[in-house]
């Protein structure tokens, strides 16, 4: 399910350190991070001479105010207010996951997509595309090592033959085109 | 009548052999993305657009016909028989719907939404038949401070109303308006942001923020909840999937009701069905009470015939508000906005002059792949939900291949891939903090309408922002805006009291 139904936070009881249920502050990390992105962009874009009145740096700039104002009104109310930790059940009787995150599988799937990208053009797509799905099905639980490989070496050839073959989209070959 | 002899050559365009192919392909896709629970339409036309690039643009966009309905369709079945709607527009529909599927009567359930989703459809795109060239001369009067004006109630519709949370809805905004004012500005020809990476010149691809956001982001979502309890098993759905006369009665009125809720909500760019959908819920729940035999709770099949004819209504309303104003009103129009915007056509006020053959083309498809899909879905949808069997790591792990394979195949770029991972790991936290994804993707597609018509508008008026709202057009928008964000925030008070859903 994309989106989820939030609820007004339950007190949170004893177990409540200073972040206890306030990793959302990232949020707001991420918005002072795109401000200052935008501020630094902004003093030192080459602006060319033709340009009119309002220029290509009012709108950035405008944006780049909102993401500091809106990063602290955030950052307030988290610190007032945090949002619930995992506890209870909802009213559909289903216990209430919260913000619980299995950082492994996280870290496997992330870091497969990534390895991924770096190895598409040396690799080719039909091995990248292949250890592309086999990672990211260990991520999501996997556990059949080689069987998955099989499959995934199916699904990377077949989406080869009918988008590469069939479509004519280039995807790259990398070794395997230069063996054959 | 000029309307309909357009839409009888649109049919005559369609209802080619070659055309119809695509409509049914269209519709089977839009279905299978729509069946697997947090993937929608919006997706299943990210993923299709790099790879439709070669078919002709009247091809591929009334195979886009059959894909956005179809994405509605689909939600539906693994709502009802999972409980796990396939995206936030099929949830008002899913309360009753489970509970009917756990009565066994999914079959029914199945029919009340898959004909609610038709007829809703077929009322919307009709309106939209005579409506829309109406609506697109109209906005021929449009300057640029009108389009500023829509494109602020588009954003503050989006992030402050739909939303739970203003400040997160406003969060995710920033986030899309940051993103669309990457790349060589318009205007003055200034390189903004681009670091002098080649590939950043274009700004960062509709599609490469879309599937990561939507499918990378929910890849990653879902391998951060392996471990966790779901409930989710799959209710078997057995026996006739038709309804009886009665049921189609006691049906009836719900969906016609939905539908009046959901046809004005197509053309507010207010991100989509989930409004419309919940309040025909509530008010099917509020009519129920009063009846001598409350139903609500127990299976109610006016509880899914409103919310899926307000769904689908919306949808319909939506593609006329981007045909003839050019403005997309939900996450799924916005990407068919790119879709148009890669063939070079461009929706708006003029698109019924420039482009016409192609634009009836496109809305006699809609009613052909409304037919297709009814077929589809009415003794088809226990099929369907077949497809909720695949093994949830081999399901993610396709998702993940085929986004890729989306991305790259559209600029042949690895750079798009790393931004594809980037933005997929954002999408993961807004998802983890639950925050919309919607003002996201509203915000790059309309951040550079709105910049564009607000530099225009303040040009022509020599830097004296009162042209913003100097005009009749433009002062009834803005006072629609504040009584919506006043409407809604007097709501969110109440609600936190009392809690209705």
């Amino acid at each position: 399910m994309s989106t989820s139904v939030t609820t007004d936070p339950p007190d949170t009881g004893p177990r409540a350190g200073v972040l206890t249920g306030r990793s959302g502050l990232v949020v707001p990390a991420l918005l002072v991070a795109l401000g200052l992105f935008l501020v630094y962009g902004t003093v030192t874009m080459t602006v060319p001479d033709t340009a009119t009145s309002p220029g290509p740096q009012v709108f950035p700039a405008l944006v780049a105010g909102f993401c500091f104002l809106i990063a602290a009104l955030v950052t307030v109310q988290l610190i007032r207010r945090p949002e619930p930790v995992e506890l209870g059940v909802d009213d559909e009787g289903r216990p209430n996951t919260g913000t619980f995150s299995n950082w492994r599988s996280v870290g496997i799937t992330v870091g497969t997509v990534a390895l991924f990208i770096a190895l598409l053009e040396p690799l080719g797509w039909v091995l990248a595309g292949a250890f592309l799905f086999w990672g990211v099905s260990i991520g999501l639980g996997g556990r059949r090592y080689v069987f998955d490989a099989a499959v995934a070496l199916l699904v990377s050839s077949a989406v080869q033959l009918v988008f590469s073959g069939g479509l004519g989209l280039t995807l790259p070959g990398g070794i395997l085109a230069a063996v054959f | 009548m000029d309307a309909l002899s357009n839409l009888l050559d649109g049919f005559g365009t369609a209802l080619t052999p070659m055309n119809l192919v695509w409509v049914v392909v269209g519709a089977l896709l839009g279905t299978a993305v729509g069946v697997l629970p947090g993937l929608g339409s919006a997706m299943a036309v990210a993923l299709l657009l790099p790879v439709t690039f070669t078919l002709e643009p009247t091809s591929a966009l009334i195979m886009f016909a059959g894909v956005y309905f179809g994405g509605l369709f689909g939600d539906s079945i693994s709502g009802i028989l999972m409980n796990t709607p396939g995206n936030s527009t099929a949830i008002a529909g899913t309360f009753e719907g489970h509970r009917m599927a756990k009565n066994g009567r999914a079959p029914q359930a199945l029919a009340t939404s898959a004909i609610g989703a038709f007829i809703g459809g077929i009322i919307a795109t009709t309106l939209v038949v005579f409506f829309a060239p109406t609506l697109a001369s109209l906005a021929t009067n449009f300057g640029p401070a009108e389009y500023f004006a829509l494109a602020v109630f588009a954003f503050i519709a989006t992030s402050a109303v739909v939303s739970d949370s203003v400040l997160k809805g406003m969060s995710a905004l920033l986030i899309g308006l940051t993103l669309a004012v990457i790349g060589i500005d318009g205007p003055s020809g200034a390189s903004r942001f681009t670091f002098e990476v080649p590939s950043l010149f274009d700004g960062v691809h509709i599609v490469v923020i879309t599937v990561a956001m939507l499918a990378l982001g929910e890849v990653i979502h879902v391998a951060s909840k392996i471990g966790k309890p779901d409930d989710t098993t799959l209710i078997p759905s057995k026996g006739r999937p038709f309804l009886t006369r009665s049921e189609f009665r006691e049906a009836l009125p719900a969906w016609m009701r939905g539908t009046a809720f959901g046809v004005p909500f197509g053309i507010i760019p207010a991100g989509g069905a989930e409004v419309p959908s919940f309040l025909a819920y509530g008010t099917e729940r509020r009519l129920d009470r009063r009846r001598p035999n409350p139903m609500f709770g127990k299976g109610a099949i006016r509880g899914v015939a409103g919310p899926e004819a307000a769904g689908n209504s919306t949808a319909g309303t939506a593609m006329g508000a981007l045909l003839a104003l050019g403005l997309p009103t939900s996450a799924t129009a916005a990407i068919l906005l790119a879709a148009f915007q890669q063939y070079g056509i461009q929706p708006g006020p003029l698109l019924f002059d420039r482009n016409g053959e192609i634009v009836w083309a496109l809305i006699a498809s809609l009613f052909v792949g409304m037919v297709v899909l009814l077929i589809l879905n009415l003794p088809f949808a226990p099929l369907w939900a077949q497809l909720l069997r695949i093994p949830k790591n081999y399901l993610y792990a396709g998702i993940t291949v085929f986004a890729s394979l989306g991305v790259y195949a559209s600029s042949a770029s690895v750079v798009d891939l790393m931004f594809m991972l980037g933005l997929g790991v954002i999408g993961f936290m807004l998802r983890r903090f639950g925050i919309p994804l919607a003002p996201v993707l509203i915000a790059v597609i309309l951040g550079p309408l709105a910049e564009d018509s607000l530099r225009r508008a303040l040009a022509v008026s020599e830097g004296d922002a009162t042209v913003l709202v100097g005009s009749c057009i433009t002062m009834v928008l803005y006072t629609l805006m504040i009584i919506a964000v006043v409407f809604s925030a007097v709501t969110k008070v109440r609600s936190r009291r009392r809690v209705d859903f």
